[in-house]
Order: structure tokens, then sequence, then C-alpha cells
């Protein structure tokens, strides 16, 4: 566990250093604070809360899922990843030290998102729970993509039109039935559900981001045992 | 130590390794030298596993831990200051930080520790590289070109913390295309071409086996004469 600890730290300092990651964090609440506090506030036709369920809905979507592939790939670019392998780093230790600070970074934004809705109580908890549990599925679809991508070019190519797809298809799904059936099947559209209506039931959604983790978790075994993680 | 025996590798239809055979000794500076694609870098990948070998055995004295490594591209984490890089290594080498200054003295970084490596001179990011290799002191250290691009400055520098890793316990492999360098440090040499070993032993020995000796040693005459062409 020290290894996953070591490359927890090294990419808890690499984070705060490199300005694109830090932008693609700050950006979604930071739009869900000026929205909320320009218009919502301003506007009574508007539930206050709207512009911070849709921006942390996206966020879900996008961050963890741009982070995690753009750090994997990087360090395979970079030729780090080997030195890490032949210091002992085993495969396992080094994306639970890389999406375990994701997660857990993400789980703080999603804390402030909480905070800037002004949610108090069960409602608070159910909505961070929710974006917590989708930020563990995006952070294991973007371990996919940077295990697949030759480098950081190759994984932004492929994991930015993903995490657009997944970020956007509950907005599109709201103004057509097909896209919103086909888009029931993502954990994305689940996290809309149940960030945007705090009276809909849990179960349904729950079991179906849960089901995301399960099937990405395999595809994830056997893009590992396919690629592995050497430069 | 270090052991290699009838290594062949293979990438498609050419051989890059043909029947290679060397064995280095406990606490001795061995040196590969050959030039630009002779395969130098191919046998140290295939001695640390990153590459496999088709025909033939290899082994090394020592555990991955015990093991140090310095390759031709760096893998420095280029955001991070040179302590940091240092310390996600004693992390898992589960050694203390305090050792990641002491190695960073060693190469003679010590008052550049919080510079960011992506604003380093090249020859700091090898002295640096090095310093990763040796931070948790390993019996055996693999360094490939470790003064490739340097200026003479530097470089002597370089030679005398290999020399100084050796009188420390650590047997070093180091590969090379400066025959100065290796007559300058190497206790033993493999002389590379083409992927076959053409001559190895002492450096002196060799050069007076083949009448190479004018004023001092002359590895490149040796070279010159086993291969028909020069190493630049």
């Amino acid at each position: 566990m020290r290894s996953a600890k070591a490359i927890f730290i090294k990419q808890l300092q690499d984070t705060f250093k490199n300005r694109l990651i830090l932008i693609q964090l700050i950006i979604f609440p930071m739009m869900a604070f000026i929205m909320t506090e320009l218009v919502a506030k301003v506007d009574e036709t508007i539930p206050n809360s709207i512009f911070v369920t849709m921006f942390a809905a996206m966020f879900v979507g996008m961050t963890p899922l741009v982070m995690t592939n753009s750090a994997i790939a990087e360090d395979r670019e970079h030729k780090s990843l080997r030195f890490l392998v032949m210091a002992g780093v085993k495969p396992y230790e080094y994306l639970l030290g890389i999406g375990g600070f994701i997660v857990l970074f993400c789980s703080f934004v999603s804390l402030v998102f909480g905070l800037i809705g002004g949610f108090t109580g069960v409602v608070f908890v159910k909505f961070v729970s929710v974006l917590v549990l989708g930020s563990v599925a995006s952070t294991l679809l973007g371990a996919i993509i940077g295990i697949l991508s030759k480098n950081q070019q190759a994984a932004a190519a492929l994991g930015m039109p993903i995490a657009m797809l997944l970020a956007f298809a509950p907005m599109i799904a709201n103004f057509n039935n097909t896209i919103e059936k086909i888009a029931d099947i993502f954990y994305t559209q689940q996290v809309n559900v149940l960030v945007n209506d705090s009276s809909a039931s849990v179960t349904r959604p729950f079991f179906i981001i849960v089901l995301n983790i399960i099937v990405l978790l395999i595809l994830f075994t056997l893009a590992y045992k396919k690629k592995g993680l050497k430069s | 130590m270090i052991k290699m025996t009838n290594i062949v590798k293979r990438f498609g239809e050419q051989t890059v390794l043909a029947d290679i055979t060397f064995e280095t000794y406990t606490k001795e500076i061995f040196g590969l030298l050959g030039p630009s694609g002779a395969g130098k870098t191919t046998i140290i990948n295939i001695l640390t596993n990153q590459l496999s070998a088709d025909e033939g055995t290899h082994s090394i004295d020592a555990t991955p831990f015990e093991t140090g490594l310095m390759l031709d591209e760096d893998g420095l984490y280029v955001r991070l200051n040179c302590l940091e890089n240092l310390n996600i290594f004693a992390g898992i080498y589960g050694i203390s930080h305090k050792k990641s200054m002491e190695a960073l003295k060693r190469v003679g970084l010590e008052s550049d520790a919080k510079k960011a490596v992506n604003t380093l001179s090249r020859g700091m990011r090898q002295r640096l590289a090095i310093a990763r290799a040796i931070l948790h002191e390993p019996k055996v250290l693999f360094l490939d070109e470790p003064t490739s691009g340097l200026d003479p400055v530097t470089a002597r520098g370089i030679h005398k913390l290999i020399l100084n890793l050796r009188e420390n316990g650590a047997t070093v492999f180091l590969t090379t295309h400066n025959m100065d360098e290796a007559v300058k440090i190497c206790d033993r040499v493999a002389l590379l071409h083409k992927g076959k070993i053409v001559e190895q032993g002492i450096p002196t020995e060799i050069c007076h086996r083949h009448n190479a000796v004018k004023t001092v040693p002359d590895l490149e005459a040796v070279f010159i004469k086993m291969t028909g062409v020069g190493l630049e």
C-alpha cells in the first residue's frame, strides 16, 4: 500500500501544478456558482438549484474521465510508468493511487456543488453520494481509455468525445425520446435523474449506476489484460 | 552478478542480438560499448525484464528493490521539483525522505532541490535521473549512456560519482559509445557491434592484445580493427 500512497501524493502534487487539469476541476463548480448567483437567485421562475444540478452532472461525466485518462497516458508517454514498474510498483497499486486521488478530489468538488446548491440533510447526503458514485464510474472509464491509448494525444482524441457524449446525453435526452431510452442505460443519465429530482425513486437509478460500475470494472480488467501498463 | 548466456533477440525478420554471452562480477564497473544501434539498450531492456529474449537465459543477483536504473528517457515528472521526484520513489521504497536530499547532494543538485524538472538543463536532468537510480543504494545499477550529450566537466563529475558507487559496493553496468570513458572508469568491457560481442575483457588488456597502445590504451582503434567502422 505504500506505493499506492506515494503515487496518490504524486498525483496530488502534480494536479496542483497542472493548469489544464485545474481548469477542468474548477470550471464546472465556478459556472454553477456564477449562474446560480446571477441568474437563478434573481429570476424567481428558475429553481435555485437548476444550474448546480446541470453542471454537477456534466462534471461527473467529464472531469474524472479526462483527469484519469490524461494522467495514465502522460505517465506512459513520458516513460515515468516504466520507472514505477521497475521500482516494483504493482499495477493495482498504481491505479489505486491515481484513481483514489481523483475520486477523492471529485468527492470534495461534489461537496462544493452541494453547498452551492444549498442542499441540506438527507438531500445533501444523497446528492453528494450520487456524484461520488458517478465519479467512480467515470474514473474507471478514464482508466480504460488511458490504458488503451498510446499517448496523451490519442487519449484526448478518444476520451473527449466519449466524455462529451456522456456529459451531454442527459441534456439532449430531455428533447428526444429515442435518445432518452438509449441514454437510460448510462450512469450519467441516472446521475442526472437523481440530482435533478430529490423525490425520485433511488432504487432503479442506483441499480443502473452500480451495474455500470460492474461492467466498467470487467471492461477495465479485459483492457488491462490486453494492454497492461507497459510503455 | 549479472549473467547473459546465448541471448538472441529478433524484431520481426531482423536479428538485433545474436548469441550474447557475458558475465559481470560483484562490485565492478562493466561497460558495454558500441555505436548507436548496436543493441546496447536492448540488452539493458532484456536484463531488466522490459523485453523478453527469443533464445538464451539471463539472471541478476538482485531483486527489483536492489536494482537502480537510468535510461535514455529519464521518465521524470516534469511539473514536480527535484525533491518531489525523488520523494515519490523514497515513498515507494519505504525509505526516509532525508535520503532524497542526500542523493541530490551526491549528484550536486542540493541547491536546485526546489526547481521544477522542466526548468533544468539536460545535464541536470541526467544527474537527477542518476540520483533517483541511487536513492535506495542499490546493489546493481544500470546506466544507459549516462554522460551522453554532456559537457566534459559534468561528464567528469558523473564519472567520479560512478567510481564512488563502486567503492561503496555497487555493481555498475553501463552502456556508452565513448571509448575514453570506458578506459577511464570500466573494470571490464564488452565491445558490441551489430548485435554481436566482438571482444570482451579488461580495457588495457584488450588494447595490448590488439597492439592498440600508443601513449594510452586506445579502445577505439581496437573497435575499428575488429569491425571496420568507427563509433561516430
